[in-house]
This record gives structure tokens, C-alpha cells and sequence, in this order.
């Protein structure tokens, strides 16, 4: 078994993609014919054509089904239709009435909902920004201060600055070489 | 309309009646599709009962998206494409299909089973079983577009141009998903034949 998936050749490169497509009756007549040409010269070809013809029937479909198995999936897939069809004309019939004034009315409704909120939303939630800030515990306030003047600071551009905070004279270059 | 029956209509009339309003003439279009849109969610599921739902379902939303079909490609192709689509859900949906042994479809059908019985020795039902198996192993594997591209083709007996328009892509990218399926095929199941 495994001495024969060994010696299992491809098919010549150009042709195996078309020889596939030549197995299922595929292409022009032209190209059928210029590979019809060449397998009678080519036993790789030839060889791989013919696995073909014996490997593809084994993946088979399953057997034929009974006719009682096809009334059956017809009526249910009928009945099923009519199910779907009778439900799309009820909302239908129920929604015509209701279509001349349903779209303005909810259209006007949607808008005064969204003027409303916008009217209102803003402000509430500034209050609650600074409602939430007020009931902060002072030390995480003071350590909210620093992180805002590091914030503000570059600190590594600014290395001089922060040295003459500490009370340290700034590095200069001459100072660096001596 | 003519003079002829229903069932002599090509599908895009029977179309055209639908999204005119007439919507007794799907029950036609179900009748002529039904057994192929049945097979390929089979292949798909290897379920009987899941593949009738799939197909079902199929024609369902064929039936509610009637009106948008605009007749630029054929009503199979755009069928299909439902079908196929569903399938492939249903495929990612359950992780990976479960195939259904076609043992198991014998045991469903033990009159058949006797039949094939009478018909070849033991070591030979014994090796085209073990073929059997590795095919539909070797199909599992493949890629999801490899393996529709495959079934449409060797089951389905769809043109490439067909599959390519059923799978929204180029006819050049399907030879490749079919060349590609059935070398696997082919390396998987040269030696049991």
C-alpha cells in the first residue's frame, strides 16, 4: 500500500489543473483537443487521468432516497411556505392602516427624543463630572496636582529645569569635559 | 400568461410571476430544485435530517428575498448560493461537521444493505468501505472552498462558470480549489483502487 503512494507521480505541470477539468468534460474543444494530443504521447498524464476515472466515483453520493421521502419533504416545505407566506400578509393587513401616519408619527417622535437629549444630556453629565471629582478623597486629589504638572512638563527635554528645582546647578558641557 | 402549464416554465417566468404577486408558483420552483438543494446540504451535513432542514431553509429565504432577484444571473446559481451559504454556517456553526458514516446510512436502509451484500465478496466491501471512509475523511479536511467547489463539480455536475458564480469569484480561482481537491483526493485514494 505504501510502495504504491510512493511511486504516486503528478501529472506534467502545465497540464494536470486542465487534465482535471478534461476528466469533468470541461473547455473548448481546441483545448480538449490539445490535451487529448497530448496524453497519447504522455503516460504520466495518461496514468493520472486514469487515477482520476478510478478514484472520483468512489466518493459517492448516497443512495437514491424513496419517492415517499420526496412527497413528504415537498408537502413540508410547502406547507412551510404557505406558514411564511400567511404570516407576511398579516403583519401586512395589520400594518396598512397604521402605514399613512406610523413612518411621520415615529420619525417626529425619534427627532423630539434626540432634541431632548441633547438639551438635557450635556448638562447632567458636566454635574456629574464634577459631583464625581468633589467626592474624591483629598490624597488622590494631590496626586492628581502632580501628575498634572508632569503632565505639563516634557520631562526629558527639559532634565536643566527640573535639576534647578532640586537646587542643583545644571550640567553644562564645559562642566561635562572639565 | 400562455397556455402552458407551470411546470413548463423556466424558472425565470416562474420568478416573474412571484414577484408579481403570484405566489403559487414557487411550489413549482421547490419541486424542480428540491432534490438537488437536498443533496448538496447532504454533502455538506452528511445528515439526513439536518440536510432537509438546511435545504428547507433554503427555500424559505428564496421565497421571502423573491423580489430580489434581479434576473442577472440564473435562478439556480442564485439558489444555490442560498444553499451553499446556509451550509457553510451551519458548518462553522457546528465547528466541524459530523459526518454522518455511510454505514450509518445503511443501517437506515437494511434492504439495500443485503443487496449490497449479495452483490461483492467480504475483503472487497471491506476495502471500498476503508476507500469510503478515507474519502470522505480526505473531503472533511479540505478547506471549506475546496470542498464546495468539489461537490458542486463532482456531485452537483455544475460548470465552472456555475460554481464560479455560486461561490462569487473567478472561474480560474475554482480550477484552482478543484485541482487543489481532487490531487487531494487523489494522493488519499489511489491505493485502494
Amino acid at each position: 500500500m505504501s510502495e504504491k503512494k510512493q511511486i504516486l507521480e503528478s501529472a506534467c505541470r502545465d497540464f494536470e489543473e486542465d487534465l482535471v477539468l478534461y476528466y469533468y468534460g470541461e473547455g473548448a474543444e481546441v483545448e480538449r483537443q490539445r490535451i487529448g494530443t497530448h496524453i497519447v504521447n504522455c503516460s504520466r498524464c495518461r496514468r493520472f487521468l486514469d487515477d482520476l476515472a478510478r478514484v472520483l466515483p468512489q466518493v459517492v453520493q448516497p443512495e437514491p432516497l424513496p419517492q415517499s421521502f420526496w412527497d413528504n419533504y415537498y408537502r413540508e416545505t410547502v406547507e412551510k411556505i404557505a406558514a411564511r407566506r400567511e404570516r407576511v400578509s398579516w403583519w401586512r393587513n395589520f400594518l396598512a392602516p397604521l402605514r399613512a401616519w406610523f413612518i411621520p408619527a415615529f420619525a417626529t417622535a425619534a427627532v423630539a427624543v434626540l432634541a431632548v437629549a441633547l438639551l438635557f444630556g450635556k448638562g447632567g453629565w458636566n454635574g456629574q463630572a464634577a459631583r464625581s471629582r468633589a467626592t474624591l478623597p483629598q490624597e488622590i486629589l494631590a496626586d492628581a496636582d502632580q501628575l498634572e504638572f508632569f503632565n505639563s512638563m516634557d520631562v526629558l527635554e527639559s532634565l536643566p529645569v527640573l535639576e534647578v528645582l532640586d537646587g542643583a546647578q545644571p550640567e553644562t558641557g564645559a562642566n561635562r569635559n572639565g | 400568461m400562455d397556455n402552458r402549464r407551470p411546470q413548463e416554465l423556466r424558472d425565470e417566468e416562474l420568478v416573474a410571476l412571484c414577484q408579481q404577486g403570484q405566489s403559487e408558483y414557487f411550489n413549482v420552483l421547490v419541486h424542480r430544485h428540491m432534490e438537488k438543494a437536498f443533496r448538496v446540504a447532504f454533502d455538506f451535513s452528511r445528515n439526513t435530517e439536518e440536510a432537509k432542514d438546511l435545504s428547507q431553509e433554503a427555500f424559505l429565504r428564496a421565497f421571502s428575498r423573491i423580489k430580489q432577484f434581479d434576473g442577472r444571473s440564473k435562478f439556480y446559481t442564485w439558489f444555490y448560493r442560498l444553499v451553499v451559504n446556509l451550509c457553510l454556517d451551519y458548518a462553522r456553526r457546528k465547528g466541524r461537521v459530523r459526518w454522518q458514516s455511510l454505514d450509518g446510512i445503511v443501517e437506515e436502509n437494511p434492504e439495500r444493505a443485503e443487496l449490497a451484500d449479495s452483490s461483492s465478496a467480504p475483503d472487497e466491501q471491506a476495502i471500498a468501505g476503508e476507500a469510503k471512509r478515507r474519502a470522505e475523511s480526505t473531503l472533511k479536511s479540505m478547506p471549506d472552498k475546496q470542498r464546495t467547489a468539489f461537490l458542486l463539480r463532482n456531485h452537483q455536475g455544475l460548470s465552472i462558470s456555475d460554481i464560479a458564480r455560486v461561490m462569487k469569484t473567478t472561474e480560474a480561482t475554482v480550477r484552482v480549489y478543484l485541482h487543489r481537491a481532487v490531487a487531494a483526493l487523489r494522493q488519499s485514494l489511489v491505493e485502494f483502487v
